[in-house]
C-alpha cells in the first residue's frame, strides 16, 4: 500500500473526504484540514506499522488486566443493550437473558450486567437464580464501599478513560439501583416463601435508603430553603403541609425509593411488626403524598397503633377515616410493574473550547442523555364483585435516573473536557512522529472511541403502580385490564392476612404472581 | 534513548502481569482461631454467642435448682433473625444445644425431625416387616417442659471512615406449663472496620 498524492479536505467539522487520484473516499467525522503530499516509503510505512502494532498488543496487554473489554471503547452500552431490550418487550426473557453480553469479574460493568441479569432472571421466575446473581451483584457493591480512599486502580481507570471513554470507569451501582436490587431480592426470597429472608433484604434496602437520604440531606435541605424564601417559614409548616409536602415528595423521589418502602411495609405488617410497618408507610406517603391507597394504610395504622397526634394531623389532610373493614376478611394488595425504564441515549453537541493556540473551535462531544418517553403512562384497571378499581403510582423510576444523571453531569463534563484535550494532544504527538497516516489512524480512533457513558440499570420497569382493598375471606375472581391485555386470576383472600399480586406488564406480555402473606 | 524505553516497557509487564496472576493455597487452619475476614456475622461471632449463652445458661442459679433433681427436657424454637444479613441462625442453635446436651444437664426434644420420626414410627407399625412386638408404639413420647428461644438484631452504621456493626443475641427459656420465663440473657458483639486509605 503506497499513498500518494493524497488529498484531504472537509466539508464540515462532521466529515472527512479524502481524494485520491479520481476517487474520493468518505471517511467519518474530523475536524481539521490536512494536505497529504507527500510520498511514504516503505520503510517509513514499516516503522509506522511496527508503532501501532506494539500499541495494540500493549493495549491488549493492559485490556486483559483493565476494567474495560475491547468492545466498550467502540460501542456504547445503549447499543449493546438494544437486542435485550427487544426481546424483553417482546416478553421472551430467556432469550434476552442470553443476549446479556458475558462479562469477567475485573469488568469494570460486570456489576450491572448482574443486575441486568437478574432483573431478566427475575421476570422469567427464576427466583433461586435470580436470587443467587443478585447476591453477586451485592457482593461488588460491598466491595466497592469498604475500598480505600484512595485506590490506584481508579487512577489506572481514569488514565484508560481519558484516552478511550467513560466506559473504561468501573460502574458504580447508584443508590436507587442499590434500593431495586433489595427490592427484587426480597421478592426472590418472598417467592420461594423464607420470609425471613425477604425481611432481611427489605432492611438492607432501608439501609441504603437512609444512605440516600445522607447524601442528598442538601438539596433537601435547599428545597426547604427555597420555600422558605417563597414565604412558607417552618411554623406555616402545618397549615400549608399539602403544597410544602407535595414539594419534599418531589425531591425525595428523586433519591428514595417508595416502591422499597411500600413492600417493606407490607412485609412488615404481614410479620405482625406494625410499628415498622407504620414507618415505612409514612415514608412511603412522604413521597407519593397524593396516592390514596397509601393515604388509608397511613390512617388505618396510625388509628390502630393509637397514634392520635398522627391521625389528627393525617385526618386533616386527607378527610377522614372510615374504616371499611368488613369483619372476616382479608386485604389484596396489587402491584403492577408497568414497561421498561428509559435507557441512557448519546447525545453529541458542540462545545467550544480554547486551544493552547488560543483560538476557539467547537469540538464534538457525545454525552449521555435521557429521552422523554413515548409511551403514556396507564392505570390498571381491577374488577372484582362488579366493582371497579384504578391502580395509583407508587413509584416512577425514571425520575431516580434522571435525578442521579444530573447530579453526575457536572463531573462527566468536565471529564470530557479533560478527555478532549488529552486525545488532541495524542493525536498532535503521533500525527508528528507517524506523520499524515499516524494523524489519520489517530483521528478515527478518536472519533470512533468518542462514546457517551450510557451504562444504567435499563431493564427495570419504568413505573409501578399499586391497589389495595379489603375482600371477604373465600375465593375471588379478579380481572384485571391494563394497555388493552386482560387477565382472570382467581386469589384467595385469607382472615386478616394479605394476598400479594405482582403484575408484569411490558409491552403485549402481562403475567402476574400471586402469594398469601 | 531505546534502551531506557526498553527497561521502561518490560518493567511495566512485568508488573501488570505480576497484578494480574493469583495463586491459590490450601492450608487447614485451627477451627476455633478468630476470624476477621470481614466484617459480617462470621464462625467467630457464632462461637462467642453460642459459648457466652451455654455458660450463662448452665451458671445461673435458677437453671442450677431446675437441674437438680432431674434433667429437664427442652426444646428449641427457631432464633428470629432480624439483622440485615442472611445468618443460619440454625446453626446457632444447634451449637446451643449441643453444648447443653453435652453438659448432661438438659434433654432435647428435636422439632425439626418430627416428621422423619412420625414416618419411621409408621413404618414400624403398619409395613408388617418389623416384629410388632418390637414395634415402637405411637403416642409414647415425652413432652418437652421448656422452651429455648431467642432474637438476635443488628445496627448497621457506616460512613466514609469505617463502618461499624453491632449484634444483639438474646436468649430466654420459658416454663411451658406456666409460661414464666426462667432464665434470659443477652451477649453483645461490636465490630468496627476502618478504611484503607491506599491500596491497588
Amino acid at each position: 500500500m503506497l499513498l500518494k498524492n493524497v488529498f484531504v479536505l472537509t466539508i464540515s467539522n462532521k466529515s472527512l473526504v479524502v481524494k485520491r487520484g479520481k476517487s474520493l473516499y468518505f471517511i467519518t467525522d474530523m475536524m481539521r484540514v490536512h494536505f497529504l503530499n507527500k510520498d511514504l516509503s516503505k520503510g517509513y510505512m514499516f516503522r509506522v506499522l511496527l508503532r501501532i502494532t506494539v500499541c495494540i498488543v500493549l493495549a491488549t496487554a493492559l485490556s486483559s488486566c483493565s476494567s474495560m473489554s475491547f468492545g466498550d471503547i467502540f460501542s456504547s452500552y445503549n447499543t449493546q443493550m438494544q437486542p435485550v431490550h427487544s426481546a424483553q418487550f417482546n416478553g421472551d426473557f430467556k432469550l434476552a437473558e442470553s443476549l446479556i453480553k458475558p462479562r469477567g469479574t475485573s469488568d469494570g460493568t460486570y456489576a450491572l450486567s448482574l443486575l441486568e441479569t437478574g432483573r431478566l432472571q427475575y421476570l422469567d421466575a427464576n427466583w433461586k437464580t435470580s436470587e443467587q446473581t443478585l447476591a453477586l451483584a451485592y457482593q461488588q457493591v460491598q466491595t466497592s464501599e469498604q475500598q480505600a480512599k484512595i485506590q490506584l486502580s481508579r487512577g489506572v481507570e481514569n488514565v484508560g478513560a481519558l484516552v478511550s471513554n467513560d466506559s473504561a470507569l468501573r460502574y458504580d451501582i447508584p443508590f436507587y439501583e442499590q434500593s431495586m436490587l433489595h427490592t427484587y431480592q426480597a421478592l426472590n426470597y418472598l417467592y420461594q416463601r423464607q420470609f425471613e429472608g425477604a425481611l432481611v433484604e427489605v432492611r438492607r434496602a432501608n439501609l441504603v435508603q437512609e444512605k440516600a437520604l445522607l447524601a442528598n440531606q442538601g438539596s433537601l435541605f435547599k428545597a426547604q430553603q427555597d420555600m422558605n424564601n417563597n414565604g412558607i417559614s417552618d411554623k406555616s409548616f402545618n397549615e400549608s403541609y399539602p403544597s410544602m409536602a407535595a414539594t419534599i415528595g418531589e425531591v425525595k423521589n428523586g433519591f428514595q425509593n417508595a416502591y422499597t418502602f411500600y413492600l417493606s411495609a407490607l412485609l412488615y405488617e404481614a410479620a405482625g411488626e406494625l410499628n415498622d410497618a407504620y414507618i415505612d408507610y409514612k415514608k412511603a406517603l412522604e413521597i407519593f403524598t397524593h396516592n390514596h391507597f397509601l393515604q388509608q394504610d397511613v390512617l388505618r395504622l396510625a388509628k390502630k397503633l393509637a397514634m392520635t397526634d398522627d391521625l389528627a394531623r393525617f385526618e386533616q389532610q386527607f378527610g377522614q377515616y372510615k374504616s371499611n373493614e368488613i369483619k372476616n376478611s382479608g386485604q389484596l394488595v396489587i402491584m403492577l410493574e408497568q414497561g421498561i425504564i428509559n435507557p441512557k441515549e448519546e447525545i453529541a453537541i458542540n462545545l467550544p473550547i480554547f486551544t493552547s493556540h488560543n483560538d476557539m473551535r467547537f469540538y464534538s462531544v457525545a454525552l449521555p442523555t435521557y429521552r422523554q418517553r413515548k409511551s403514556p403512562r396507564t392505570p390498571l384497571m381491577l374488577t372484582v364483585n362488579e366493582q371497579s378499581y384504578q391502580s395509583q403510582e407508587i413509584i416512577r423510576l425514571q425520575s431516580l435516573a434522571a435525578k442521579h444523571l444530573e447530579d453526575q453531569l457536572p463531573s462527566i463534563v468536565v471529564r470530557q473536557v479533560l478527555r478532549l484535550i488529552a486525545k488532541e494532544e495524542m493525536r498532535q504527538q503521533i500525527s508528528r512522529k507517524g506523520g499524515d497516516l499516524g494523524n489519520i489512524l489517530a483521528s478515527l480512533y478518536n472519533i470512533a472511541s468518542e462514546k457517551a457513558d450510557t451504562r444504567s440499570w435499563s431493564t427495570l420497569p419504568d413505573n409501578v403502580q399499586i391497589i389495595r382493598l379489603n375482600l371477604a375471606a373465600g375465593k375471588h375472581q379478579l380481572q384485571i385490564k391494563h394497555q388493552g391485555q386482560s387477565k382472570i386470576i382467581d386469589v384467595e383472600i385469607n382472615a386478616n392476612r394479605i394476598s400479594l399480586i405482582n403484575v408484569n406488564s411490558i409491552g403485549n406480555y402481562l403475567d402476574h404472581k400471586a402469594i398469601n402473606l | 534513548m531505546n534502551k531506557v524505553i526498553l527497561v521502561a516497557s518490560i518493567s511495566l509487564a512485568v508488573t501488570v502481569l505480576a497484578g494480574c496472576t493469583n495463586k491459590s493455597v490450601v492450608r487447614y487452619g485451627d477451627a476455633t482461631a478468630v476470624e476477621t475476614t470481614d466484617i459480617s456475622f462470621g464462625s467467630t461471632d457464632l462461637q462467642k454467642v453460642a459459648g457466652e449463652m451455654t455458660d450463662s445458661l448452665l451458671v445461673s442459679p435458677v437453671v442450677g435448682t431446675l437441674t437438680a433433681n432431674k434433667r429437664p427436657i427442652v426444646f428449641v424454637d427457631r432464633i428470629k433473625n432480624k439483622t440485615s444479613e442472611h445468618i443460619d441462625t440454625e446453626s446457632i442453635t444447634d451449637s446451643i444445644s449441643t453444648k447443653l446436651l453435652r453438659s448432661g444437664k438438659f434433654r432435647f426434644v428435636d422439632m425439626a425431625r418430627v416428621d422423619a420420626a412420625r414416618e419411621q414410627l409408621d413404618f414400624q407399625q403398619n409395613s408388617g416387616m418389623v416384629d410388632s412386638s418390637k414395634a415402637m408404639q405411637f403416642g409414647r413420647q415425652v413432652g418437652a417442659e421448656y422452651m429455648l428461644y431467642g432474637n438476635l438484631s443488628s445496627i448497621v452504621k457506616s460512613n466514609k471512615d469505617q463502618s461499624d456493626v453491632y449484634y444483639k443475641f438474646t436468649m430466654r427459656l420459658m416454663d411451658l406449663e406456666s409460661g414464666l420465663v426462667e432464665w434470659a440473657d443477652e451477649t453483645e458483639i461490636r465490630k468496627t472496620k476502618g478504611k484503607e486509605f491506599v491500596s491497588w
